[in-house]
């Protein structure tokens, strides 16, 4: 039994090293539906209450270091989520839009890795996006650990990054996001 | 608003303490400004299925929030230039988050001085965030 686990992981592990580097999702670059603009950014200041005038107020932010208004600079993954089909969404458990055929996180759900818990965002910034910028975002994975056991389960750590890039493809920022796929049975092979 | 300049900044300098009273509204408002629509952040009937005692944060308002507790001691003329977090226990409606964070580093590199800051944001059943950020100020502000 423990010989067949053994050759069942170098075997898994082969076919997620072979992720790394490889994108997430399918379908290649996502676009932005909209360009960055004072509508959305106006609509995300009031849901956090952030009342930072280089945001919504030209005449403070044309003063101020960035000298028009900017987006707010953790907007950056707002901007690039898809525009969702509503209908159906909690029946494809949350799924904003339709996803066919297998995803690279099919193979860890296969593996017994069905739970999923994020564990790290962080995002390096380059510069702020200006109103009418498209931003567009690609992601890839970046490492898959070994097994780990930890207080959820047995489970491996996913990471994926994401670049973002207006225009003439300049990157203006970075994001580092990391899950944890975990057998929530404790039975993973 | 009253931004610091970065020549008054020390290490060890603490942030106006944050506090966010949770509720369905914020909540829901938030996952919605940045455009998440996974129903755990708004449809309290689904979360329930999925284990979870009401809806929750999701983590786009998180990093919002996070950059809000920065520069509203910063002000305008900061520019966040990154943040990493680690995340903890969710926040439920009812439940208060308390930002909290300190100057745990300076520095001076192409013309902006840099503050490296170290902050969490607890509630009563722990952390639900905790990390590091880096923004940068004038030098002549």
């Amino acid at each position: 039994m423990k010989g067949e686990h053994d050759v069942g992981d170098e075997t898994l592990d082969e076919q997620l090293q072979a992720l790394i580097g490889q994108p997430v999702g399918r379908g290649g670059p996502s676009v932005a539906p909209d360009p960055v603009n004072q509508p959305m950014i106006r609509h995300w200041a009031a849901a956090f209450a952030d009342d930072n005038p280089v945001y919504v107020d030209p005449d403070a932010a044309g003063h101020s270091r960035f000298g028009q208004i900017v987006a707010p600079p953790l907007m950056l993954q707002t901007w690039t989520m898809p525009t969702p089909v509503l209908e159906g969404i909690a029946e494809r458990g949350g799924s904003p839009v339709e996803t066919e055929g297998e995803t690279a996180l099919s193979v860890l759900d296969r593996a017994g890795y069905t739970a999923t818990l994020a564990t790290n965002s962080e995002f390096e910034i380059l510069r702020y996006l200006h109103v009418g910028e498209v931003v567009s975002s690609s992601t890839v994975f970046e490492s898959i650990s070994e097994e780990k056991q930890t207080r959820m389960g047995r489970g491996r750590f996913v990471t994926w990054v994401t670049t973002y890039t207006v225009e003439a493809d300049e990157v203006v920022g970075r994001q580092t996001f990391r899950i944890l796929k975990f057998d929530p049975t404790g039975t993973a092979a | 608003m009253s931004p610091v300049r970065f020549a008054d900044v020390s290490v060890g300098d603490e942030l106006p303490t944050l506090t966010i009273t949770m509720t369905a509204t914020l909540i829901a408002a938030g996952a919605i400004a940045t455009r998440d629509f996974m129903p755990v952040h708004h449809d309290r009937d689904y979360a329930a299925r999925q284990g979870a005692p009401d809806i929750f944060m999701n983590i786009l308002s998180d990093t919002g929030y996070c950059s809000r507790f920065l520069t509203d001691w910063a002000g305008p003329d900061a520019m966040v230039t990154r943040l990493a977090i680690r995340l903890g226990v969710p926040a439920f409606p009812g439940h208060t988050v308390v930002y909290t964070g300190a100057v745990a580093g300076l520095s001076t590199e192409r013309g902006v001085g840099v503050v490296d800051i170290a902050f969490r944001a607890a509630t009563d059943l722990g952390d639900h965030v905790s990390g590091t950020a880096t923004l940068t100020l004038p030098l002549d502000g």
